[in-house]
């Protein structure tokens, strides 16, 4: 899998901010907070959120308000918002450029955007340094629909171009997962059983929350695609590194490099 | 309301009191534009410009559609900007702010009402069929100078952008796609550029004012003109009064201002072809001999 | 410190071993920002940073230098004066949050008869006085104890810098000391006021010095610039005053 590519407080006026490059999706996000929140949105006990995706073209539509509130109601279970009573967390979401095959996968590009906004509004809150009571990481699993004798490994993280390759797929879905393993999200959209999206799910954890040992892993891969779990695991080197990999550990060098940046005064003194 | 924070006295009297003394406070010259990069995207059409700490991209995006019933034989070109809380948290969305409503009225002015964009060429069956293209600028981070930075990005990104090309066969029309036949670029007529210049006491005239900068002035005024000298427009929304030839001044250093723009801006155009073009690519798929 | 100190991220429980062990007098930990505490024995991060441990103080806290300034009681800021309500001037400590009250009587020497005059935006160097997440955060201009200014009050003059928040926190640390202010301060005469809230005063009497001060601190602060660095950096700013 190769890991998604993030620069983190890169702009001047927003408290926060993070760039995420993954697959041809890239979306810089903002988060200004807490900060003052108007009296009709104020609520008593805790912060509120506001959640803006603003579209690459145009201006929002009903599937961006749709984006908004599956966003929303995610990070409200990982911000600590009982910490900042009365504030506004604003969180702003602007795509920067989407895959050249996006509109022709025939899969629900609200769906196959959704991991990508999860992870740029979890970077950017991280940069601005908002209490949070853990992290989460998001995946797309999609399922394509399989002629009557072969079966066909669901595709995990697939980029627009492996999707168009797998036409038709009968059924897409992303899961988000908290940093202690609680499961945060769960949209899907097609058709499939029971025990396929039980199979999806568990792809989905194995990859977001990670196997228990500690691996160090790559930063960044040079090779296209997602990867199929059966298929070409062997043509290269790293795969056996490659498929003990987890966004989780993805997320903590991002942090760790963050962290170092913030910490270099302290080595050179 | 969420409101643009205040500059504080002393900031204010400082940075006037060394504008007396002549000193901008980042040393810039008076008359100097603050560092300008400019990156496209992979796809055509998106251009990124970063103006000292301001970012601002613009997105160019083509569809087809009916023309207007009184403008049978043009196209349609839309600008569309809407500020985010992204660039400053004084921005909501849906409440459009002064701000807001001048850029888009200038960027209108300067861009469309000057005729940059030929927009005959786009239309591709009179009353029937033509391109409808659009705008959209995204402003990523606020530090002033967003019109002159959103002009900019708008004419990069029009002078970037690749439209399909059309095959019409009487009342017929094929939109080809990418892979059947090679995008054509748009057809610009010229190339406006905006300049803004803020004023202080005592005459001083600053060019591509900074935020802090913007919130002591007195007024400004924002210039808009070709390379070959032509102005589009002059605007000065209210502000104190100035001394007219102080602004026959100022129309001479914009000219120079924006011949220096509009040869960055090709040349990072050129620089971007190449690299498309890597391997002389386009020079192989010519089916000229070389004699 | 240490060589490389643990990197947390919001969720992660700190072991029992890396909490500290009270070797001075204070037997309590103290949680520092950063840190939360689940009953009985859990201690987690909330935010993304380094762990910062005190044996002797026996206080842990997250050590990280980003994101908006939040008040804590006895932080000295430097506050923008918004306007004047019945009792109070309402002061900003960051821009676009609900003002801090600071009471008009809070000065030094100041009676009913006798108030300060604030006009808005002006800058005012205070504490503190209490900041809570239910109520708008108090300041003061006056040490509760003594009743005198020992230096808080209006600023006048000079100009305003924005610096990180961890640079803020070092250059107010007892022995931190910023060997550039040091160099500077041996050839030139300046005031510096510095705020936790990221914001620094300068006033060296001209607009040049002041501004090549300011700018020589900004540029430690983005740069990571160590003490020889600034010294010759200190040499350099004051060659072309």
């Amino acid at each position: 899998m190769i890991e998604p590519t993030v620069t983190l407080t890169h702009l001047h006026r927003a408290d926060g901010s993070a760039t995420y490059t993954h697959n041809g999706y890239s979306i810089i996000g903002a988060v200004n907070g807490p900060i003052e929140v108007q009296r009709r949105d104020e609520l008593p006990e805790e912060a509120a959120i506001e959640v803006n995706v603003r579209p690459s073209i145009g201006v929002g539509s009903p599937r961006e308000r749709h984006q908004e509130t599956l966003l929303h109601n995610t990070l409200r279970s990982i911000i600590l918002t009982r910490t900042l009573p009365r504030a506004l967390i604003q969180i702003t979401l602007q795509v920067r450029t989407l895959p050249l095959e996006d509109g022709t996968t025939g899969v629900n590009s609200s769906l196959t955007l959704l991991p990508h906004l999860l992870h740029t509004a979890l970077l950017a809150l991280l940069s601005a340094s908002i209490p949070m009571r853990t992290t989460l990481t998001a995946v797309l699993i999609a399922q394509p629909s399989s002629p009557a004798k072969n079966i066909v490994p669901s595709l995990l993280s697939p980029s627009a171009h492996d999707l168009v390759r797998s036409k038709p797929v009968r059924a897409v879905h992303v899961f988000a997962f908290a940093g202690d393993g609680r499961m945060l999200l769960n949209e899907s959209d097609g058709r499939f059983s029971f025990e396929e999206w039980n199979e999806a799910c568990r792809m989905a954890e194995v990859v977001c929350c990670g196997e228990e040992e500690e691996e160090e892993e790559e930063e960044e891969e040079k090779d296209g695609g997602g990867v199929e779990l059966e298929a070409e695991g062997e043509a290269m080197d790293v795969d056996a590194q490659a498929q003990k990999e987890s966004l989780d550990l993805w997320l903590r060098s991002v942090v760790r490099r963050k962290v170092e940046g913030e910490q270099r005064w302290r080595r050179a003194t | 309301m969420p409101r643009e924070a205040e500059i504080s006295l002393n900031e204010r009297e400082f940075i006037k009191q060394a504008l007396q003394e002549q000193i901008r406070l980042d040393r810039r010259a008076f008359d100097a534009f603050r560092p300008l990069e400019l990156t496209f995207g992979d796809e055509y059409g998106v251009a990124d410009v970063q103006l000292g700490k301001t970012r601002v991209i613009a997105r160019i995006s083509v569809d087809v559609t009916t023309p207007l019933p009184e403008r049978k034989f043009d196209g349609i070109f839309q600008i569309l900007t809407e500020f985010s809380p992204m660039a400053s948290p004084a921005f909501e969305i849906g409440r459009p702010t002064d701000a807001e409503v001048i850029l888009s009225r200038i960027l209108e002015k300067a861009i469309r009402r000057s005729n940059a964009l030929d927009t005959e060429s786009l239309c591709i069956i009179a009353g029937l069929k033509c391109f409808a293209l659009r705008a959209d600028v995204h402003i990523i981070d606020h530090d002033g100078g967003l019109i002159d930075a959103s002009c900019i990005a708008v004419m990069a990104a029009l002078q970037h952008f690749r439209r399909p090309d059309v095959l019409v066969e009487g009342e017929k029309a094929t939109i080809l796609s990418v892979r059947e036949r090679e995008p054509i670029p748009l057809s610009i007529l010229h190339q406006p550029l905006c300049v803004t210049f803020s004023y202080f006491e005592g005459e001083i005239f600053l060019v591509d004012a900074n935020l802090a900068e913007e919130q002591v002035r007195q007024g400004e005024v924002i210039l808009t003109m070709n390379k070959h000298g032509e102005v589009c427009q002059i605007a000065k929304y209210g502000g104190a009064t100035i001394n007219p030839l102080a602004l026959l001044n100022c129309t001479n250093v914009a000219l120079q201002k924006v011949k220096e723009m509009s040869t960055f801006i090709q040349k990072r155009l050129e620089e971007d072809a190449k690299q498309r073009d890597a391997g002389g690519l386009m020079a192989e798929l010519s089916a000229e001999n070389a004699r | 410190m240490a060589a490389s100190p643990a990197v947390l991220l919001p969720g992660d429980d700190i072991a029992p071993g890396s909490l500290p062990k009270g070797t001075g007098k204070k037997k309590t930990l103290t949680l520092g920002p950063g840190l939360r505490h689940t009953p009985p024995d859990t201690v987690t991060a909330t935010v993304a940073g380094a762990l910062l441990t005190d044996n002797k103080k026996n206080a842990a806290s997250v050590d990280y230098n980003s994101g908006r300034y939040l008040p804590f009681a006895g932080d000295l800021v430097i506050a923008t004066v918004n306007g004047s309500a019945a009792e109070n001037f309402n002061c900003l400590l960051t821009p676009n949050t609900p003002p801090a009250t600071l009471p008009h009587l809070a000065f030094e020497g100041a009676t009913k008869k006798t108030r300060p005059q604030l006009p808005p935006n002006s800058l005012v160097y205070c504490r503190v006085a209490n900041a809570g997440k239910h109520l708008p955060s108090e300041l003061t201009c006056v040490d509760p104890s003594t009743g005198k200014g020992e230096g808080l009050g209006l600023l006048k003059g000079g100009m305003l810098f924005k610096v990180s928040l961890g640079m803020a926190r070092r250059m107010l640390a007892a022995k931190g000391g910023i060997t550039l202010l040091d160099t500077m301060g041996a050839k030139v005469g300046f005031e510096v006021t510095i705020g936790r809230n990221g914001l620094v005063h300068v006033d060296a009497g001209n607009v040049k010095t002041t501004l090549a001060i300011g700018q020589a601190i900004q540029e430690v602060d983005t740069a990571g610039i160590e003490e020889e660095g600034q010294r010759k950096l200190a040499v350099a700013t004051l060659k072309n005053c």
